[in-house]
């Protein structure tokens, strides 16, 4: 899936990422110093309970959260963008020295700290995100059509304008009137008859043509008649899809994904699942995956994070996290799966429920469900820490604390 | 026919016979009633005492509307669920007073949304509580000790008995309904997926806590849900259920060892689990649910099955619904003239849409046990008329060990069959 010359190059870094929301009984630690980064290409599984960030995170590659009440308390997203090789279209050759990318146009910059234009620029040009449930995010009055062709005109305005052969000058006004705020004037290209009409009709030709071809990518049968829907006439799934073509109409470099499949059947899940996976394959576009389902995780993405109370307890390779977790949190989560051959009765739940977020202690968010805590979690803060190259994990029991008792996956409190 | 699980009469506390539960479209002014929707279309199966039957199947199969048919939430519109009182089998929808009330208190129910399903405006020792005040099981200061009892039984405590349903976890509200279920010592519980809002490691409580209770108290549970591992893990038999019919029921060990019906079959593997192979293929099925107002002919998986052979039920509705994904023929259709549901006469505003149906549905561009199961075919200027085999409603048949599936291929054919 993931080519080695990529491996180095992340597409965005999170370092120390701490989001903070208020709220009546204080200020709860949402995110709380998470660090990881998205390599090039490849797809990060972001997987935990309900309430322990993961969302959070997602979101605050796009600044969606609302502040107040959300607090950006510190740390930074850094988004990397590149231009690909023009020789080879980024496959590798001489000219870039095999990593498709054009030298000297890598770019990098903080989502958290630029400006709103600017981060208007690249949501849903080169940071895309598919949200749990297709039925909310999509807009209910507006036809499939409309909601898709806006991404072309926001983002894609000057390749529209070549498209329709109008002249260079009107691309102001289509922006203008992309972003809703159109100015007087404006108005010609919306419905003034007579000889702009043409040109209008130019421009609703190429942008209808534009937002068929990102259907048809989806896999959908007959993308013209989708077109003229609304969102509650199609099932659940093909929403879904409607989603992922909206997404991925400007070719990001990262997706981010939401619970893609959350409100859908198992069977369509399977469908939307190779979707993502084949697209992603064909467009090398990064992935972070965000889910709560683990066999869902295992199966679409390179890499796992497994995060709990706002923080990132496990890391690594799927194969190395899933065949060897080491967190005891990542090892209760796969133990609680009821399996075939599992004793009726016999589930190993973990015991209590995920802490409150409010002001917590430096100690082991897990202490208090863990089966091995110690006096040693209790007063200490673990911190990620590499066992392998490619596998992390934030536990005394690998990476024993100065001082204090070491807990052992042997010794099982009660 | 057969009841789709073969009862034992002695421990038989609810069988259900031929269910159907049909709703009403209704359209214009005068409301009339133009279709139904056949959320429910004839179902039997039977409960026993202690036992736990599973009732699986994607979205809009009618899987929650059963079980509130079961629950005397809605009455069936046809056929009935008959209960075991006094050693004989009642149909409930006909029980009045003393009778009515027996069977309200021996068969409760779970929600799934434990957000509304209890009263935010009550404290957790009302909603408990008043079960057993509505009997007359227990007042005052009684009252408070048997709402502790079952608190403690589903992991809470006294602690919890004076608030609200806000205060709690999703996990804990979900045990709280299941105290409410409790309190009046039930014979049957029907769990309408008790878990699927909750997470992994609160799902594997909840599971733990209903298997301790039903070893206690005998319970007999209908755990109605669309996971299969959680199915696997917790049901002794399984109903499968597709667009309001049974698809395949039997020993849920048997079923997930070898399952008799392509749908089964598919629902598995769209799943695999955490154990299997990490590079088992995922495979998923192409379409949606047909529409249940007017559910296909034969089989009713036949329009997204793989293995559908000519003998499933091909019918006027398959060339429609080709014709409405087909680019640039649906706007050409102007009537369609059916004489029956396999025989119609298609009316296009051209030739060459007519034309171009005709030879569509003779190439590789339909399925081709669909041009196998094809009559006739006539080209006639602007109108197609077409034919089908006709084709009787695929019945559910008795295999060995009390298996039964509606699928009129063998389980050998299924079980060998392999994706492309």
């Amino acid at each position: 899936m993931l080519d080695e010359r990529h491996c180095a190059a992340p597409v965005a870094s999170v370092r120390d990422l701490k989001v903070h929301f208020q709220s009546k009984r204080g200020i709860v630690h949402a995110v709380d110093g998470v660090s990881f980064d998205i390599r090039d290409g490849e797809t990060l599984g972001l997987v935990g309970e309900t309430g322990c960030g993961k969302s959070v995170t997602g979101r605050s590659f796009l600044r969606l959260l609302p502040v107040p009440p959300c607090i950006l308390a510190g740390g930074s997203v850094t988004f990397h963008t590149h231009v690909v090789c023009k020789a080879c279209a980024g496959v590798g050759c001489e000219a870039c020295d095999g990593t498709g990318r054009q030298a000297g146009w890598d770019r990098s910059v903080d989502l958290l700290g630029i400006s709103s234009e600017d981060m208007r620029r690249i949501r849903g040009d080169r940071i895309a995100m598919i949200f749990q449930d297709p039925g909310k995010a999509l807009n209910p009055t507006l036809p499939i059509g409309a909601q898709i062709a806006e991404v072309f005109l926001q983002h894609r305005t000057e390749e529209l304008i070549a498209l329709a052969g109008l002249p260079p000058d009107t691309v102001g006004a289509i922006r203008r009137f992309a972003s809703q705020s159109p100015r007087f004037g404006d108005g010609w290209l919306l419905s003034l008859p007579g000889p702009r009409r043409a040109q209008r009709q130019r421009v609703e030709e190429s942008l209808a043509k534009m937002v068929a071809d990102a259907l048809a990518e989806t896999q959908v049968p007959n993308p013209g008649k989708l077109m003229a829907r609304y969102p509650h006439e199609l099932s659940g799934g093909m929403r879904q899809r409607v989603m992922i073509a909206q997404a991925l109409a400007c070719n990001p470099d990262l997706l981010i994904a939401d619970e893609p499949t959350t409100a859908l059947d198992v069977t369509v899940e399977a469908r939307i699942l190779e979707l993502i996976r084949n697209l992603q394959q064909r467009r090398k576009t990064s992935v972070l995956y965000i889910s709560h389902d683990l066999s869902l995780v295992r199966r679409i993405s390179d890499r796992v994070a497994v995060m709990y109370a706002g923080r990132i307890v496990e890391i690594g390779t799927t194969a190395e996290v899933f065949a060897n977790p080491r967190h005891p949190y990542t090892r209760g989560l796969m133990a609680a799966v009821p399996g075939a051959d599992t004793p009726r009765g016999k589930l190993a739940a973990i015991r209590g429920t995920v802490p409150e977020l409010v002001d917590p202690p430096a100690a082991c968010r897990f202490a208090g469900r863990c089966p091995h805590e110690t006096g040693t979690c209790r007063s200490n803060d673990p911190v990620l820490e590499a066992i392998t190259p490619s596998h992390s994990v934030a536990c005394f029991i690998d990476h024993p604390a100065q001082s204090g008792e070491r807990p052992t996956y042997e010794r099982v409190t009660k | 026919m057969r009841a789709a699980v073969a009862p034992q009469a002695d421990d038989l506390i609810l069988s259900v016979r031929e269910v159907k539960k049909h709703y009403p479209i209704r359209e214009g002014a005068l409301q009339r009633v133009v279709g139904h929707v056949r959320a429910v279309d004839g179902v039997s199966f039977d409960i026993r005492r202690g036992e736990t039957v599973g009732l699986v199947g994607e979205s809009g199969c009618g899987k929650t509307t059963l079980g509130r048919v079961i629950a005397a939430l809605a009455d069936p519109t046809d056929g009935g669920v008959h209960y075991s009182m006094d050693g004989e089998m009642r149909r409930i929808d006909r029980l009045e007073g003393k009778a009515a009330q027996t069977f309200r208190r021996n068969c409760q129910m779970v929600f799934q949304d434990s957000f509304a399903s209890l009263n935010p405006r009550h404290l957790v020792i009302d909603l408990v509580g008043r079960p057993l005040k509505v009997y007359n099981e227990a007042a005052s200061a009684d009252l408070v000790e048997r709402v502790v009892e079952l608190l403690e039984q589903v992991g809470l405590g006294r602690q919890h008995l004076f608030r609200y349903p806000h205060q709690f976890s999703g996990g804990q509200r979900q045990r709280i309904s299941i105290a409410r279920a409790l309190a009046l010592n039930p014979e049957i519980i029907v769990l309408d997926e008790p878990t699927s809002a909750l997470d992994v490691s609160v799902q594997a409580q909840i599971l733990n806590l209903l298997n301790d209770l039903q070893k206690e108290r005998n319970l007999a549970y209908l755990f109605v849900t669309h996971d299969l591992s959680v199915v696997r893990h917790m049901a002794d038999r399984l109903v499968v259920m597709y667009l309001g019919k049974v698809a395949e029921a039997g020993e849920t060990q048997a079923i997930f060892d070898s399952p008799h019906h392509p749908y089964t079959r598919e629902l598995m593997a769209a799943k695999p689990d955490l154990e299997a192979e990490a590079n088992v293929e995922i495979r998923g099925l192409e379409g949606t649910v047909p529409d249940p107002a007017r559910p296909p002919q034969g089989c009713r998986f036949h329009t997204r099955c793989e293995l559908a052979t000519s003998a499933c039920g091909w019918e006027v509705d398959d060339v429609i619904r080709w014709l409405e994904d087909a680019p640039g023929m649906f706007e050409h259709l102007v009537g369609v003239e059916r004489t029956t549901e396999f025989a119609a006469e298609l009316a296009f505003d051209n030739e060459d849409a007519a034309g171009l149906l005709s030879m569509a549905v003779r190439s590789e561009q339909v399925p081709e046990t669909m041009r196998a199961a094809m009559r006739r075919l006539n080209l006639d200027g602007t109108k197609v008329e077409i034919e089908f085999e006709e084709v009787g409603e695929v019945e559910l048949t008795v295999r060995d060990d009390g298996r039964m599936a509606a699928c009129v291929l063998a389980p050998q054919e299924v079980a060998s069959w392999k994706s492309p």
